[in-house]
Parts: structure tokens; C-alpha cells; sequence
């Protein structure tokens, strides 16, 4: 038997007919012929597990035998049509692939640092760099007597008051929604219901003994500051919840960027500009 | 090699977000309690409706800002804004509820995040392609998308619910988390909360879920999608098995009544038959307070029941033409089901019949912003949504840019908080307070007011604790006065300014009642004004206007009219002990700059003459309830 004759008889063979059809439909389509692997999908143990575990993430129970056969026929045909759409390059030149590929990326720099728990020296440096803003503002105990809006009138009013309040007397006050006695109150309490101006004034004024007026944004008070607390360093035990949510917040932002530069020493960025 | 190696770490570090988990739940667990008050001394300020991108139209509209940049927002912190430019509360607030549309939550940020490949329905692709063109395509899509609600052409794919459960299930999760983290009892309290959208041809008949617990009790529950629902009665019972099935408590506030085609403060039952004691039962326990002020308008009261109240009317210009999708018009027999006055009218003519007042209910204040930043501030507004956010141009811009919604931009309100007399700043306390009603409403200044409702206050009570007489020997606003009363019922009422803000003009009561033939009626009482004694004497009934401070080339006011602080013990003069009533208190500014001539100073515009530059604010509290024993 020559070759020529095994030739001429291999040409008659349906299946040798079938697989030379078959490669010149895949040379055609792609320009190259795939990896074997690339056209076997195994659904193993490995890959139902993973699917069952979203499952259960988000539905807090195990699928059913029907729900789990759902997954498996959802996944293959995920794979099937990824699989295909690559070797028909449908992911080259389209921008919501790039751009979903880049935010994918970016979540898994975000994920990192959501997930990080920050040492107590971390978060010590962080109240260190900035101590004013956790500082728990000195608590103040106080009273006051609200005399109504700021006018010579009520001024002089204020003076009289005052002389009669340094001998224990009373004296009357105009009746507004705000207590007259105040405990342990903190700087921002106080500049919430009287503004900024009288949260300052009332540093400056004795401890012990009426004094004033003093303008709020409501007008003149007399006031008398029973006890002043001092300004303490922040503890991060007693601010650690806001400490926290500021790490975590910078930490995504900044594992944003550094992931990127990371990535981007990897690579060569020419710009080529018309002159 | 070195790409290989990069995206193994990476994907290592995202198996450590399991174990991550534990740690962060016992820190929220460890939270120091809150000493309460004995009774509430202060006033506590919030929004109780705020959508961030996890809602439909937020999103749509162009917000990118999530929940955590809303709450860092709220607490006091500086955050960019979705347009770019750096936005700060001048003071930050006490409490916040993020309310995200329950329906489809996070659906249009899923679409826009599709390969566009798996997207087959027309109409979504039409959305996805519009939305990927940029910033006014996506208004485009997101005014597609709200009129294809109004006409039930929504794709059924768009808002599956079954295939977005495990979406949504994940980013409830995510959310709660977030929530906890930035809930500090003492300091800043954050509410677990969504929207229940349900509407009925477009007309608004929406509510905003609010939950008393943390997320041990609500990850039992899911955001509930009103879709295909024409009646309230889902969310009620969906409601009732929260807190059968967790011991929890949950509470909804409904809004925008004015844009509900009279639906929302019926007369009858949702079948148009007489309401029953039962419905009427239900509805006041679910839903003790009413956002009564927002963005979307003003839904206090209406000219046209309310024509000898010169002040009614205020922020209604442009919502009493339609309902809230614009597919609608109202008619004038609409207006009495649209708006709370007549609705606590309403609600005394039914307990009049059934023996239960379906609308006794409380008044807040709050913004349904869709930008996640809480800015009812007229100096300091960031619009309805990121499509309006701060520019040159959004003054005389549709209300949803590019798309004839069949109103203007200028008609929204910078407005409103809400103000909640609680015994400490925690879930616990303000949550309470919102079911025993002790809130009230303001457009967006923060002025504290009192009101104390008894048989036995005289003047001279001013002169010593009022506010411990008040509790002992009356009730506090959302109170019901006690029986066994003799002569007339008084109130203790007093007002103070804003710390930071506009000077008052006056204070008023808003009486409603129902005579003996089974009508009823309302009256507006001037009970105490700036200068009453003096050149604003009332002369023939009538106060003179406080006057007009404003210069509107540099967009400030003086505080050298009005008065900083009103109090006064009013006595009702026509009381009839055997027709039921209520009070409540109105206190309105001197005139102050609107956030549109605030935006012609700062971008140079000459404004048309319909848009209004100056406006009086002003706060409604919850009303105090008389019945005749």
C-alpha cells in the first residue's frame, strides 16, 4: 500500500472530513487554535462549594438540590459564553470591559483596607496628628439668665442684675426654651443651642460668681460658671468608634492610590504628543 | 511575573474580609449607654429622609456619594460633592435616617455597572447607553425611568425582585454595617431606615421606614418593594411582623401629601368606603408623625382652604398643579386630601364617627435630598439631586434638568430638619420621642420651641420653671389634654431664634375644631408678635408685616427688626367644651434671602420676576389634642 493510496482512503473517512472541517473553522474564527483546556468546563467540588457559599451569604441558608442545580446550569453557561465571547476577542476595545476590569480592580485595593483592623498605635498616630480634632471639648457646668437682644437698655438692665445677683438675690429672666442650669456640657451642646460667641465667652469669665453679660446669638446673658473642667488630651479608648471610621476611610482612599502606583512601575507609559 | 504575583495578594486579602467580620461587631457591641434626662431638655436636630447612590433615581441623577459619605456628611465632616465641589454643614446634625428607595434598591447602579453585552431588553439598553453618554443623558434615563413607573412599563427585568434578592441581601448587609459604625450614642445617632415608594398612577403615597434597633434585630428584614401595590396595608403588616417576629420597633412617616392627588389624607378607606375604626386604629399607631415639609414643597396648608391665612401657601407654588409624577393634574377637590391642616380637621370628623382619629399625628420637617448631603440651608443648598447641585444655571433650570417634568427648579425648597424633644441623643430616645409626637418642623432654621398645653397656666408661670410646670401640670406638644379640665384650655408657649439665624416675626395658633352640626373649621391666632406693644399694634385685627431687612444685591438681612425670643401663656378665647379641637403653634421669620437670590449674588444673574428671592421660614410644632370627655 503507498501512501498515496492510505491518503485517498483517509479522504473518504466521514470523521477525518469532520475534524479538517473543524479546524479550518477554528483557524477562520480565532487565528489560533485553542488550548484543550479552554474547551472543557469541569463543574468540581471546588466550584459548587464556592457557588453554595454566596448562596449562603446572601440568603443566610443552603440552597435546595433544585436551587443548587440552578447555580451549576447558570455557572456553566456563564463560562460558556465568556469563554466564547474571548475567543471572539468581544472583550477587546470595549469600554465598559476596561472600565469594569479597572473598578474591579480598585475594589480589591478598597476591600484590603476595609478589611485591615488598625493597630492602637495606628490609630494613637492618627489622634496624635491631629489631637484637636478628638479632643473631648472641657466639660462646663453653668447657669444662665437670658436678658433678651443686645441694646444700651438692656445693658444697663444687666448691670443692675448683676449687683443683685452678687448679694443672693433673684431676679427675673426672660423665659426662653433653653435650660437656665446646665451640667457637664460640652463645648459643642452649648455652641449648638447659644452659637460660637458665648461658647468663647464663657472661658473667659470666673469660676464661682455671676458675671457678664456675655452675647450669644440670641442676645445678653448672665451667667454664673459653677465648674469648669479642664481640656484633656483624647483618649482613644473614649474616641476609638470616630478614630476608626476616619482610619477607614482615609485607608481606602489611600490603598486606592498606592495600589495603582504599585501597578503602574510595572509598565512603561509613553505619551506621544504631535508637535 | 510581577502582575501575577500582585493579583494573588489581592485576592488573599479579600478572604481576610470574613474574618474581619467578628472584630468590627463586638466594637459596635461595646458601646457605652447614654444617660437619659429626666425629661427632655434638649432639642435634638436630624433628617429623617435622605436617599444616597443605593436609590434608583439618585444614582440616575448623577450621585455617586454612598452612605458613608452621608453620615461622615451629617456628623459634621467636609465631603465632595458628586459634582466636585467640597460641601460642609455649618453645624453639623444630632441624628440621621438614610431612607433609600426600598424598590429596586441599588438597581440602576447595577445597570450601569452590566456588561453591556448581557443587557437584552431594549428599554434598559436604551437606559445604559444614556447613562454612559454622561451626566445629561443620565437625567434623560432617570426621567424615562420615572415616568415608565407612573405608566407600569418599568422592564420586568430592570426590577426582578426574585432574581435582585441576592443584590439586594448583600448590599442591606453592607449598608447596616455601615450604619452601625457611625451610630454613637451620646454624640450622633444613626438610623437603620428605607423608602417605601408605593404609588398609585403617579400620585405619592410614599412612606419612610424608620426601626428603633440595630442590626441584630433588622437584618431579619429586607427593603420592602411596593411594586404592583395600590394600597398601604403591605407595609403595615410587613411592619406588624418586624416587631412580632423580633421584639423590635419600627415606625413610618409619610410625605409629600401635597403631590398625592388627595390620596394621601382620605376621607374614606383606600376602596373609597367609610373608613373604619380598625383602618383609622392602624394607621394612627404605624404612623405617628408626617413629614410635613421638604424639597418637593410645603404640605402644611393650602389657600384654598385656607383663605384668610395670609401666611398659607408658603412652598406650594408648582405642587398643587399635578401629582408627583406630572401625569396627573389636581383639581381642586384633590387640595383637602393633600394637605395636614385639613387632614387634622379630617381626622377629628372621622374619631367624631368611629371613635378613633386615623390623623393624629406629628409634624417633622426633612429634606429628601438625593445628593446624600442633608443641606436645607438657604446659603448652603446642594439641590434636590446632583443634577442640581450648585451652578450658574440650575436657577432657572427644569426641576429635573433637560426633562419637562412641568416644573421649575427655583421651586424647591432649601427645607426642611426635624427638631425631636428626646431625653438623650440615641436610637432609644429620639425614636420615642417620635412615637409619643414630640417633634416639630422647621424649613431649615434651627429655632427651639416649646409648647405646653394645660387647664391652669397663668402668665406669672413664665416667671418660674415653666418647663417643669409645663410637664407637671400639662401635656407637651403631640399630648392630648387631660380630661377633667375646667374654663378654657391654656398654653405655655415660648420661641427662640436660631443661635445662627433670622430674627422672629411672630407666633401663632392654629386652631381646627368641629361644631355641632358636624363641621369643621379653622382659625389662625396671632398670640404674640415683635413689637406688640409698640408700633405694631394691632390696628382692626390685622398685625402690620414685621417689615424687610434684605438687601438683595449683597443677599443678607438685619437682625434690627423682629424679636430674638416670643413667649406667652394664651388662653383659647372661643372655646366650646363640647366641640373636639386641636392647636398647633406656627412661628415665622423676619424675611430672609431665598437660596435663589443667594445663587444670583454668587453667580452675577439677573433672575425673572417669578422667581421669588425673599421668603419668611418658619416652624410648625405637632399639634395639642382637646376631646370633650
Amino acid at each position: 500500500m503507498t501512501i498515496n493510496d492510505t491518503v485517498r482512503r483517509l479522504l473518504k473517512e466521514p470523521l477525518v472530513h469532520f475534524l479538517l472541517a473543524g479546524l479550518l473553522v477554528f483557524i477562520l474564527l480565532s487565528g489560533r487554535a485553542p488550548d484543550l483546556g479552554e474547551r472543557r468546563i469541569v463543574v468540581d467540588e471546588r466550584v459548587v462549594a464556592g457557588l453554595v457559599g454566596r448562596f449562603q451569604d446572601s440568603f443566610r441558608r443552603l440552597p435546595t438540590k433544585e436551587e443548587t442545580d440552578g447555580l451549576i446550569r447558570d455557572w456553566v453557561q456563564d463560562q460558556v459564553y465568556y469563554r466564547e465571547a474571548l475567543v471572539l476577542g468581544l472583550d477587546q476595545g470595549d469600554e465598559v470591559v476596561v472600565r469594569r476590569m479597572r473598578r474591579k480592580m480598585e475594589g480589591m485595593a478598597v476591600a484590603e483596607a476595609e478589611t485591615q483592623t488598625p493597630s492602637d498605635a495606628e490609630l494613637q498616630a492618627l489622634i496624635d496628628n491631629d489631637p484637636a480634632r478628638y479632643a473631648e471639648d472641657p466639660r462646663i457646668s453653668f447657669e444662665q439668665l437670658y436678658l433678651g437682644a443686645d441694646s444700651p437698655d438692656t445693658r444697663r438692665t444687666a448691670e443692675q442684675q448683676l449687683v443683685l445677683l452678687r448679694q443672693g438675690k433673684s431676679v427675673p429672666a426672660l423665659p426662653i426654651p433653653l435650660p437656665g442650669k446646665f451640667s457637664n456640657a460640652s463645648g459643642a451642646d452649648i455652641a449648638g443651642q447659644f452659637g460660637d460667641e458665648f461658647t468663647l465667652g464663657l472661658r473667659n469669665v470666673p469660676v464661682g460668681q455671676w458675671s457678664g453679660p456675655i452675647a450669644s446669638g440670641l442676645g445678653l446673658h448672665l451667667v454664673r460658671v459653677t465648674e469648669r473642667g479642664a481640656a484633656e488630651p483624647p483618649k482613644l479608648s473614649k474616641v476609638r468608634q470616630r478614630v476608626e471610621n476616619d482610619w477607614r476611610a482615609a485607608a481606602a482612599a489611600k490603598a486606592q492610590g498606592d495600589a495603582y502606583s504599585r501597578i503602574l512601575k510595572g509598565y512603561d507609559v509613553v505619551i506621544e504628543l504631535p508637535k | 511575573m510581577r502582575k501575577t504575583i500582585n493579583l494573588a495578594a489581592l485576592l488573599l486579602t479579600t478572604t481576610a474580609l470574613v474574618s474581619g467580620c467578628d472584630k468590627l461587631e463586638q466594637a459596635v457591641g461595646g458601646k457605652a449607654e447614654v444617660k437619659n434626662a429626666a425629661y427632655p431638655e434638649q432639642v435634638f436636630w436630624g433628617d429623617t429622609h435622605l436617599h444616597t447612590s443605593n436609590s434608583v433615581d439618585a444614582f440616575g441623577f448623577g450621585t455617586r456619594l454612598g452612605p458613608e459619605e452621608a453620615l461622615r456628611f451629617a456628623r459634621g465632616e467636609e465631603v465632595e460633592a458628586s459634582t466636585g465641589t467640597k460641601a460642609k454643614l455649618a453645624r453639623p446634625l444630632d441624628f440621621l435616617v438614610i431612607s433609600d428607595h426600598g424598590e429596586g434598591i441599588g438597581a440602576t447602579k447595577a445597570l450601569y455597572d452590566a456588561p453591556r453585552i448581557a443587557i437584552t431588553d431594549p428599554t434598559m439598553l436604551r437606559w445604559y447607553d444614556l447613562m454612559h453618554e454622561g451626566p445629561e443623558g443620565s437625567l434623560k434615563a432617570t426621567g424615562e425611568m420615572l415616568a415608565a413607573r407612573a405608566n407600569n412599563t418599568i422592564p420586568a427585568a430592570f426590577n426582578d425582585p426574585k432574581k435582585a434578592e441576592a443584590r439586594i441581601k448583600s448590599l442591606w448587609d453592607d449598608h447596616m454595617d455601615t450604619v452601625e459604625r457611625y451610630n454613637e450614642p451620646g454624640k450622633f445617632t444613626a438610623f437603620m431606615g428605607f423608602e417605601y415608594t408605593l404609588m398609585d398612577r403617579g400620585n405619592n403615597m410614599h412612606r419612610n421606614v424608620i426601626f428603633r434597633d440595630g442590626k441584630d434585630r433588622v437584618s431579619s428584614i429586607i427593603p420592602l418593594d411596593p411594586s404592583g401595590e395600590l394600597k398601604i396595608d403591605k407595609l403595615w403588616d410587613f411592619m406588624d411582623a418586624y416587631e412580632k417576629g423580633t421584639g423590635g420597633k419600627v415606625l413610618a412617616i409619610p410625605h409629600n401629601s401635597n403631590v398625592s392627588n388627595g390620596l394621601m389624607f382620605m376621607f374614606t378607606d383606600p376602596t373609597g368606603g367609610p373608613m373604619s375604626a380598625e383602618y383609622a386604629r392602624r394607621r394612627a399607631a404605624r404612623e405617628p408623625i408626617v413629614e410635613i415639609t421638604q424639597i418637593k414643597g410645603d404640605s402644611e396648608a393650602h389657600p384654598f382652604m385656607s383663605p384668610n391665612d395670609e401666611f398659607a401657601g408658603y412652598g406650594t407654588s408648582g405642587w398643587d398643579q399635578a401629582n408627583l409624577l406630572g401625569n396627573i393634574k389636581t383639581k381642586p377637590g384633590d387640595l383637602p386630601g393633600s394637605y395636614v391642616r385639613e387632614a387634622l380637621k379630617r381626622g377629628l370628623l372621622i374619631e367624631a364617627r368611629t371613635g378613633v382619629n386615623p390623623y393624629k399625628f406629628g409634624v417633622i420637617g426633612s429634606t429628601d435630598s438625593h445628593t446624600s448631603l442633608s443641606t436645607p440651608e438657604e446659603n448652603n443648598f446642594f439641590g434636590k439631586h446632583s443634577g442640581v447641585e450648585p451652578s450658574a444655571k440650575r436657577a432657572t433650570a427644569g426641576f429635573v434638568p433637560g426633562v419637562n417634568s412641568g416644573r421649575m427648579n427655583w421651586q424647591s425648597l432649601a427645607s426642611g430638619y426635624a427638631a425631636v424633644w428626646a431625653t438623650s441623643n440615641s436610637r432609644e430616645a429620639i425614636f420615642d420621642a417620635m412615637m409619643r409626637k414630640e417633634v416639630y418642623a422647621t424649613t431649615g432654621p434651627r429655632m427651639t420651641v416649646r409648647v405646653f398645653g394645660g387647664w391652669d397656666f397663668k402668665a406669672a408661670d413664665l416667671n418660674g420653671d415653666w418647663v417643669k410646670a409645663g410637664y407637671a401640670r400639662g401635656v407637651p406638644m403631640g399630648g392630648t389634654l387631660k380630661a377633667g379640665g375646667t374654663g378654657a384650655p391654656s398654653f405655655v408657649i415660648s420661641a427662640l431664634k436660631d443661635p445662627q439665624d433670622a430674627n422672629l416675626d411672630r407666633v401663632q395658633v392654629v386652631k381646627g375644631w368641629v361644631d355641632a352640626a358636624g363641621q369643621s373649621h379653622e382659625q389662625v391666632f396671632d398670640v404674640i408678635w415683635s413689637e406688640m406693644d409698640g408700633k405694631r399694634m394691632a390696628a382692626g385685627g390685622k398685625i402690620p408685616a414685621v417689615g424687610d431687612t434684605i438687601d438683595l444685591a449683597t443677599a443678607t438681612y438685619q437682625n434690627t427688626i423682629g424679636a430674638p425670643t416670643l413667649a406667652t401663656v394664651w388662653s383659647d378665647p372661643e372655646f366650646d367644651p363640647k366641640q373636639r379641637a386641636f392647636y398647633y403653634v406656627r412661628v415665622l421669620q423676619i424675611p430672609t434671602p431665598t437660596w435663589m437670590a443667594y445663587d444670583a449674588v454668587k453667580y452675577k444673574l439677573t433672575l425673572p420676576p417669578e422667581i421669588p428671592l425673599k421668603h419668611q421660614e418658619r416652624a410648625y410644632t405637632s399639634a395639642i389634642w382637646y376631646n370633650p370627655s
